[in-house]
């Protein structure tokens, strides 16, 4: 019964719409595409079954493929149509995994198959709209009215000509969450150096898992998230990545799970997390630690397997004499140890790991320190053996010293590049695009270029290492500094719910023009003045470029399986189309450019001189088998060589000039237990964090710094395996199944120990107010005696005002509330990840 | 004839409720609906507690009580089927005798208040008899079977896909989803299986993958007190359904 | 001196009652019908957990009101416990017209009602406990209307007529029994699972009838003894409080002894719904304290038991405290959820719609419609003429009957 304003004016608008008011206004085109589809009742658009229930004669199955879009996995999957005799459309029936795609297999994980929901999706924006109350805000009706896709585009391009004769070409920004590859995201970089701002692509890592990368690139130079051999590892130790619920590709994992479990040796797992989860419990050990406290557990690890004998000699070294040196309190002659692909041990061991008992580690960590020895002992004593981890530990202050130790610990079992072990993403064997932007550039892109600072100001003195700072646009843009912007268009982003602080983006994109490009309602089309519908990935033409995978490089291809069902098209088209609308040289370049499929057809053209596995060689076969990979990974480390691939086997043996080009680009080429990455900003680091400038490039223990004062709780906030890309409040069957939150089958519940809640006067079932410095929202609490005591859990996903009938409905959109407008805008000052489950709180009944 | 069964690894499975949404999918069942459910289970206090879980289909029982206490014959074991149980929608009066009767909690009268609003049935509202159109319904179609999407007042129930399971080679010993010409005949659950937990095959053939499996990791029956003797087998530990105590 | 000559069916009472009862019967008949139209079953509360409710427990409790009934008939007509014989027609006459109220409610909850007319009898699935209780009522149903009718035309104690009563008693013990075992048979559900069921549903069975007897007699005398025949006054002061009270005690025992082994049983699905589910809840304490146990000390007192007014109380108390009984006996068996894990922590929450209360109500205004449309076509007061050396026994109750 809530939100009755908010399902009326989606309703109400898309009975207009498909209805005679808005048929004028959309065109034949998309008349056509309506046809059979036309709304019945209040409900929103349904087709017709009766032919499917009457007599069965659905004909004509037809597979294509795609990628599924909700989640950054990248899984291929088999899209199976039926022409429904009745209207003659074809209809998605199912969602499989395709068995020829490396990451799906012919599996997929539970948000894979109801994809066909999202297609179907009644609450879907049905063609481009334009915003008449200029009045923003949560409760503001935008009173949208449909327009043409010229007028749409022509709107946009009018202001951006504008901005750009008047020099203010830099107040336009694009913001984006998943990108994909060259044909959408991709698009960004020629576009900004086109069209003149340092704003065109404002990624969404920095409130993602940036985290990693940063610790990565500080030990061993590689600002990127791994790959691994997980088929080949024997013991893996796992740190807050939700590897069996929300870690990437999801689905793989699952499959590689089932195969390491059942393998000989069977794979040994440890996890590492702040809560009770499928991960922790299907593993052979669990340790529950503090949020924000990984990185002293690794360290505690990294101190037993040094002072245990057990690091890896063939990578990391050894003693001249070969006798074991390091032991707890002492510090050790760095002379007498001869490192091997690392640099800094003993420097690190003395400065940092010399007190780091497990004993230290239990008291920050809470976690025993008996099962700290043993875990460490069985992960030195294991080969290959990886210790991962991703958002959890390094989304606090400490982030990237947390993230460093656990890599540390790859360093000290010697599986960097190894089998068994980690390594990072190639790239695919793409042609060149239509045309070279470079070649069309006029006066305003010249001019312009290194003109201004980002308006998130990364890369700046402010946040010398983050490579984008999406958290810091509205704060920035409502503070005028570096300027305001006057424009920003947002692709698969909603940060005005997602960021932290998510109240200051109401603000900004209340002053600015804005245009969201989402296939759904949602927060942002709230408050923006012209929504471009996309096509839902089932109808899409699109490209995508493995995540980080296995190393060996792979490309696949999402081909429509229907055409769009209403008047949507590719965000790539939407670039291009408003890039031929630019005065001067630049309509002329994306006029070569063209469209999605003339990109995509010449990208694919690199295929010819370098067919993949599958035999993909070209567009056609491509589309067809909607894959190109091509194995193996090109570089192994084996007993501390490296040896690249020459065509047939691991048989050159790599210089170590070679290893630091190719694989370890640090400056010393090795593995740095004292980065230089890190040194490079001394002063910047020393100023933003409690370290001392002799240590800044160890691994270290760091205090996270919590935000919520006095306040006792951590809140953390998960990812839980049926959370779609932020879009699974609005699909009724994924609501259903939010486990393993503790039996949520209409909503995510709050999670608390029943001790904390005895103290509270909190029973199970009861509403309660989660408090903040920020504010408060309320949850309904289930009490889960799995749990630590002192931290509470609240899976993400409900609490969206503006997503759709399902996301609104029966208090979602309230209880729980968005925990991100109670989350302060504090990040890791090194990679500039927002710390998002840093946070204490208070809890009380309602 | 073969012996339909299912194997259900619990040492593979990872609770990840893909085998629920494939057959939401594959047999347009509506939220709550969950022919195969994924149940989970909280045991213990931090720092020891546990959480474990486990799928749960029809057990296809060899001798189900949820057909002897049909009324009308309306459920039965289809013996030249795999003995696999169906419901006929033609003879099902909605006495919802049988879902008293299942000791696994596996039978569903979807025509009841939904469990997420607004009611699918209402957003897709039902045309030709349907309880509702889902916007993504497969053609198949059977209701002798109870296959397809069910008319209003009767109860549903997982078959096996059998909508699929039935165009399977005569004498396959096993219906192995990695097979590329078996994978279309897979129920869609094991298809999906991520971890690959769940095996399908010919109960009747002592050569199977699924009689091996059973054989080797002493494969164990749920509930095989109520002699009900399903024809799922689940191996590996966790099988063991906690009691129930309230707000546990 | 109407009331003298047409001494139960008071028009007075009866129309209004019949047009009222009827018309509140068909309001709800089509309100429930108008909601299940739109809404289908989602217009009842009962879900994958509870598949069976209020209506159910309706129907049961009506089926075994009639069940009693018929019991208390055949004590005068198979048991030849003659000074029952005035009590006879107006009990078959409630007993036919609380089933077929019970099998409109079941009629308006089932699926698909038309269908079980044919699929039932085509199927013959007898395997199935329903399918024989389908069988039993329907059969029970026949001779309650054939028995009836051969008591219209005056016909008590032929040959058929005997047949006919000693058959229906065969088919309601059988239909009863067998609506027990619906239930106790299902050892999925322990709470039920008792072979000894049938005889705590014959035992309520009874208790409800009598309690509807007394009910619907003082109903038609308006609670005035000195306006029945003799032998009916005197069976409402001796014989059948007497049996109402035994009955009462041997419910109570049995309810006793349902209560301690639940409590005791460690069994969960057992011992869980009686801690927390039925003694968790006030209504079941009102039901069987407030309709089992006070009734019971009320009729212990000879000289309270012959007031008609106690009777009464006692009778009203019973027929709603086993109208509670029913519910949570029904929902009991399946508030523990089979196999739910986290989905369903608790005890299943199951509170009847308000489409099912209008069942209820329903079903509740049709027995009072029915009950005063028998009195307006039916003498239900009438009994056997004396027969030749039976005479004597109640000489003066005869005499006045015929008056």
């Amino acid at each position: 019964m809530k939100n009755i304003l908010e399902s009326m004016f989606t309703r109400r608008r898309f009975l207009q719409t498909s209805g005679a008011t808005g048929a004028a206004a959309f065109g034949a085109a998309g008349m056509a595409k309506l046809t059979g589809f036309s709304a019945v009742g209040a409900g929103g658009a349904a087709p017709s079954n009766a032919a499917a229930a009457s007599n069965g004669s659905w004909k004509d199955l037809q597979m294509t493929k795609n990628i599924c879009h909700q989640c950054p996995a990248r899984c291929g999957i088999n899209v199976y149509t039926y022409e429904d005799p009745s209207t003659g459309n074809r209809r998605v029936t199912s969602i499989y995994g395709d068995p020829g795609n490396p990451i799906a297999n012919g599996k997929l994980c539970p948000k894979g198959h109801l994809g066909t929901y999202f297609l179907y999706d009644p609450d879907r924006f049905k063609q481009p709209m334009r915003r008449t109350n200029p009045n923003k805000g949560r409760d503001e009706d935008p009173g949208w009215e449909p327009i043409s896709w010229d007028e749409a585009y022509d709107e946009i391009a009018s202001r951006i000509n504008e901005l750009r004769e008047n020099g203010e070409a830099h107040k336009i920004a694009h913001l984006y969450g998943r990108g994909w590859g060259p044909s959408d995201a991709g698009l960004y970089g020629d576009w900004g150096k086109l069209v003149g701002t340092p704003n065109a692509a404002i990624g969404h890592a920095s409130i993602c898992a940036e985290g990693s990368k940063h610790a990565k690139a500080a030990v061993e130079g590689n600002a990127s998230y791994n790959s691994y051999d997980y088929k080949n590892t024997n013991y893996l130790l796992i740190f807050g990545a939700g590897f069996l619920e929300a870690f990437r590709p999801y689905n793989y994992l699952m499959q590689v799970w089932g195969h390491m479990r059942t393998k000989s040796p069977k794979t040994r797992v440890t996890t590492v997390d702040v809560r009770m989860n499928p991960t922790m419990a299907a593993s052979d050990r669990y340790l529950m630690t503090k949020p924000g406290t990984d990185g002293a557990l690794a360290l505690a690890m990294a101190h037993v397997i040094l002072t245990e004998g057990l690091w890896d000699r063939e990578f990391v070294g050894d003693f001249d004499d070969g006798e074991n040196r390091f032991s707890t309190g002492s510090t050790v002659d760095a002379e007498r140890f001869e490192e091997v692909w690392t640099r800094g041990l003993v420097d690190w061991w003395n400065a940092e790991l010399k007190d780091r008992t497990p004993e230290w580690a239990a008291g920050i960590t809470g976690v025993d320190a008996d099962d700290i020895r043993r875990t460490a002992v069985e992960f030195g004593s294991t080969r290959p053996a990886m210790a991962i981890f991703e958002r959890g530990p390094t989304a606090h202050t400490n982030g990237v010293y947390n993230g460093m130790a656990i890599h540390a610990l790859n360093a000290l079992s010697g599986s960097m590049f190894a089998e068994g072990g980690l390594f990072y993403q190639m790239g695919p064997s793409y042609a060149s695009g239509p045309a070279d932007a470079d070649d069309y550039r006029d006066g305003i892109s010249r001019t312009m270029e290194g003109r201004y600072p980002r308006i998130d100001m990364a890369g700046t003195e402010r946040w010398p290492f983050a490579g984008t700072m999406m958290q810091e646009v509205a704060k920035n843009h409502n503070a005028g500094d570096p300027y305001k912007l006057k424009m920003a268009m947002f692709y698969t982003t909603n940060p005005i719910w997602t960021a932290p602080d998510a109240p200051e983006w109401e603000k900004m994109m209340s002053e600015i023009f804005v245009v969201d490009t989402s296939p759904f309602p949602g927060e942002t089309a709230k408050f923006a003045d012209i929504v471009l519908p996309e096509s839902t990935y089932l109808e899409r033409l699109q490209d995508s470029p493995t995540y980080p995978f296995e190393g060996w490089p792979m490309t696949a291809l999402r081909v429509p399986a229907v055409e769009p069902i209403y008047d949507t098209t590719e965000f790539g088209n939407m670039m291009i189309e408003i890039g031929k609308r630019i005065k001067g040289p630049t309509s002329d370049y994306y006029r070569q450019v063209d469209n999605v499929e003339n990109l995509l057809k010449h990208l694919a053209r690199g295929f010819e001189d370098d067919p993949g596995d599958n035999g993909v060689d070209g567009w056609e076969a491509w589309k067809e088998q909607g894959v190109w990979y091509k194995k193996p990974y090109h570089w192994k480390q084996h007993r501390g060589v490296f040896y690249e691939w020459d065509g047939e086997g691991y048989n050159i043996e790599m210089t170590e000039e070679e290893v630091r080009e190719k694989l370890m680009p640090t400056e010393s080429g090795k593995f740095e237990f004292d980065s230089s990455y890190l040194r490079a900003e001394v002063d910047y680091i020393t100023q933003h964090l409690n370290v001392s400038r002799d240590r800044v490039g160890f691994p270290q223990w760091l205090d996270p710094e919590y935000t919520g004062g006095n306040r006792d709780l951590h809140f953390v906030t998960p990812k839980t395996p049926m959370t779609a890309e932020g879009r699974s409040g609005n699909i009724p069957q994924a609501t259903a199944l939010m486990q393993p939150s503790v039996g949520g089958n209409d909503r995510c519940y709050v999670e608390m120990h029943p001790q904390t809640a005895r103290e509270r006067g909190i029973k199970d079932g009861d509403r309660v107010r989660i408090t903040a410095d920020l504010g408060s929202i309320e949850a309904y609490v289930r009490l889960m005696p799995q749990n630590r005591p002192d931290t509470i859990i609240l899976p993400y996903e409900h609490g969206h005002w503006a997503q759709g009938r399902w996301a609104e409905a029966q208090e979602r959109a309230t209880a729980p509330g968005n925990p991100n407008e109670m989350t302060e805008n504090v990040s890791d000052p090194i990679s500039g990840l927002a710390a998002y489950y840093t946070g204490r709180v208070d809890v009380e009944r309602v | 004839m073969a012996k339909w069964g299912m194997v259900i690894d619990l040492d593979k499975c990872t609770g990840c409720q893909a085998c629920t949404t494939a057959c939401d999918m594959e047999n347009d069942t509506l939220p709550g609906e969950s022919w195969q459910d994924v149940l989970y289970y909280t045991e213990g206090e931090y720092p020891s507690g546990q959480m474990k879980w486990l799928p749960r289909p029809c057990m296809q029982c060899e001798d189900p009580s949820c057909v002897h206490v049909c009324p009308t014959r309306a459920t039965y074991k289809d013996h030249d089927a795999g003995g696999i149980v169906f419901i006929d929608w033609d003879k099902c009066i909605g006495c919802k005798y049988c879902m008293i009767a299942c000791p696994y909690g596996v039978r569903f009268f979807a025509d009841e208040k939904p469990l997420v609003e607004p009611d699918l049935k209402e957003v897709f509202a039902g045309s030709g008899g349907q309880l509702w159109d889902p916007p993504g319904q497969s053609p198949d179609t059977d209701y002798r079977r109870g296959i397809g999407v069910q008319p209003k007042g009767v109860v549903s129930k997982c078959t096996f896909c059998y909508h699929r399971v039935k165009e399977a080679p005569e004498g396959v010993p096993d219906l192995d989803e990695d097979d590329p010409e078996l994978v279309d005949y897979v129920p869609a659950c094991v298809r999906t299986c991520p971890p690959k937990a769940r095996f399908f095959g010919d109960l009747d053939n002592p050569a199977s993958n699924v009689n091996k499996l059973i054989g080797n990791k002493n494969g164990i029956r749920l509930k095989d007190h109520t002699g009900n003797r399903p024809q799922v087998y689940y191996l590996g530990a966790g099988a063991g359904i906690p009691a129930f105590q309230p707000k546990s | 001196m109407t009331a003298q000559d047409n001494q139960s069916g008071n028009p007075a009472l009866f129309t209004p009652m019949l047009y009222v009862g009827a018309a509140i019967a068909i309001i709800a008949f089509v309100f429930s019908g108008f909601m299940l139209m739109t809404q289908g079953h989602a217009a009842f509360n009962m879900d994958a957990n509870v598949a069976w409710g209020l209506p159910i427990s309706t129907y049961v409790y009506f089926a075994l009101m009639s069940s009693g009934l018929t019991l208390l008939a055949a004590l005068a007509m198979v048991f030849g416990f003659k000074q029952y014989y005035p009590l006879v027609k107006r009990a078959i006459w409630l007993a036919i017209i609380t089933l077929v109220a019970g099998l409109a409610v079941l009629a308006m909850e089932i699926g698909h009602t038309f269908r079980m007319l044919w699929a039932i009898p085509l199927n013959l699935q007898v395997e199935s406990a329903m399918f024989w209780m389908g069988v039993f009522y329907l059969a029970d149903l026949i001779f309650l209307l054939w028995k009836f009718q051969r008591m219209e035309r005056g016909d008590w104690s032929s040959k058929l007529s005997r047949q006919v009563g000693i058959a229906g008693f065969i088919a309601v013990v059988l239909a009863a029994g067998t609506l027990a075992l619906v239930f106790g048979m299902m050892s999925m559900r322990p709470f039920w699972y008792d072979p000894t069921l049938p005889v705590w549903f014959y035992a309520t069975a009874a208790l409800t009838g009598v309690a509807g007897l007394v009910f619907f007699t003082y109903l038609s005398y308006g609670m005035n003894t000195e306006r029945m025949p003799k032998a009916l006054r005197m069976d409402m002061e001796g014989p059948l409080p007497r049996l109402f009270l035994i009955l009462l005690f041997i419910t109570l025992v049995m309810f006793l002894a349902r209560l301690t082994t639940g409590l005791y049983a460690n069994a969960t699905e057992v011992n869980v719904v009686w801690a927390d589910y039925l003694l968790a809840s006030g209504w079941f304490h009102l039901g069987v304290w407030g309709g089992i146990l006070l009734p019971f000390v009320l009729l212990l007192a000879r000289g309270l038991r012959q007031s008609p007014a106690i009777q009464m109380l006692a009778a009203v108390l019973v027929l709603v405290g086993m109208f509670i009984e029913r519910l949570y006996f029904v929902v009991g068996g399946q508030v523990v959820p089979l196999f739910k894990g986290t989905w369903e922590r608790d005890l299943v929450a199951y509170v009847p719609s308000p489409t099912e209360w209008v069942l209820t109500v329903m079903g509740i205004a049709l027995v009072f419609a029915l009950y005063a449309l028998g009195e307006r076509l039916f003498n239900l007061s009438d009994m056997p003429q004396a027969e030749p050396g039976e005479a004597e026994a109640e000489p003066e109750a005869t005499a006045e009957a015929r008056s």
